[in-house]
């Protein structure tokens, strides 16, 4: 325990004293690799998506089951999206936090994100439920089976970032967060930005597109 | 040196900006912006006939909506507006592969013309 104690309190130590100023990369791009990494995962996540919307699109027209029209609470949907845009908001000002040494602003608005998103995940569990209850299982019918698969991936993701979000209010606390690794914060920001995006053109194609 | 929330932060601190950050006070607004559009996308829904959007309009103007809001977090919130462009390249690749892929496969299943399905 006491070794343990010690070896925290070295960490803190060793952050106390560290730039506030980011470690400048000796890559070619001038950027770290797991920034570019981030962003070349991002960007192959756009046919993943890609992939499941187009899919949407081309089963919407039920051929037997509940049609889109009848069975969407788009007031409902409507709230749920923008508590996730604004955990965009609450993501990006725990960025600016830790880009200025506000430890204790930085796990507030972390926290704040992770409550948004899992009150977003909370809400498309109740959305399913009732859905299930309304008579639209996964194998009820093609558009069934894809509105599932779509909204479930991103649900998925959200949960993902909700885990990472959990990771960083626990490395803050362990002090293993410091203002000069602020790239962590700002790469799991990137993660939680795109899964707000693809939420934002999933809002559009699947629930207001007539 | 102390930044306070105000200050924008220096591109020389932060790995791989090209511009200096803007601070909360741009994020907040950019986050009223993304809700007053999000209101006027519900709008679409409760009244369908109003005349800006009303018959075969609707539809590009979802799309307009949802492209302001989409490129709005990319810019802002994801910071490509103040980091470099090889982030924005590799983004746009992903992207631009993944409209262009979809649209063939869209094309290729008529969905353009659901009339000739029949």
């Amino acid at each position: 325990m006491a070794e343990a104690l010690t070896a925290r309190e070295s960490i803190k130590a060793a952050d106390a004293h560290a730039p506030s100023a980011h470690i400048e990369h000796d890559t070619n791009t001038g950027i770290s690799n797991t920034k570019l990494g981030m962003w070349l995962f991002l960007a192959s996540e756009c046919l993943l998506f890609g992939g499941l919307i187009t899919t949407y699109l081309l089963y919407k027209r039920p051929l037997e089951g509940p049609t889109p029209e009848e069975i969407f609470d788009i007031p409902f949907t409507s709230t749920s999206s923008f508590v996730l845009l604004m955990s965009s908001l609450t993501m990006v000002l725990a960025v600016s936090a830790i880009e200025r040494g506000d430890h204790e602003r930085l796990r507030i608005w972390i926290g704040a994100t992770a409550l948004l998103g899992a009150t977003f995940i909370a809400g498309q569990i109740y959305e399913f439920t009732v859905f299930v209850r309304e008579g639209l299982g996964f194998t009820t019918s093609r558009f069934s089976s894809a509105f599932y698969t779509l909204t479930g991936f991103h649900g998925v993701h959200v949960t993902i970032g909700i885990i990472m979000l959990m990771s960083l209010v626990l490395l803050s606390l362990r002090g293993k967060l410091p203002e000069h690794r602020s790239e962590t914060v700002e790469i799991v920001g990137l993660y939680w930005h795109f899964v707000d995006v693809v939420w934002i053109f999933i809002f559009a194609v699947v629930y207001l597109v007539p | 040196m102390t930044l306070t929330s105000h200050d924008p932060i220096p591109a020389s601190n932060l790995d791989g900006a090209v511009e200096d950050y803007s601070r909360d006070k741009v994020y907040v607004l950019t986050a009223l912006f993304l809700a007053a559009v999000t209101v006027l996308e519900v709008l679409t829904y409760a009244y369908p006939d109003f005349p800006v959007w009303a018959d075969n309009l609707l539809i590009p103007v979802l799309m307009i909506m949802m492209a302001v809001k989409f490129f709005t977090v990319l810019y802002i919130f994801m910071h490509l507006k103040f980091d470099k462009p090889i982030l924005t390249w590799v983004f746009y690749a992903g992207l631009v592969l993944a409209v262009l892929v979809y649209l063939a496969m869209l094309s290729t299943f008529r969905i353009w013309w659901p009339e000739s399905h029949s």
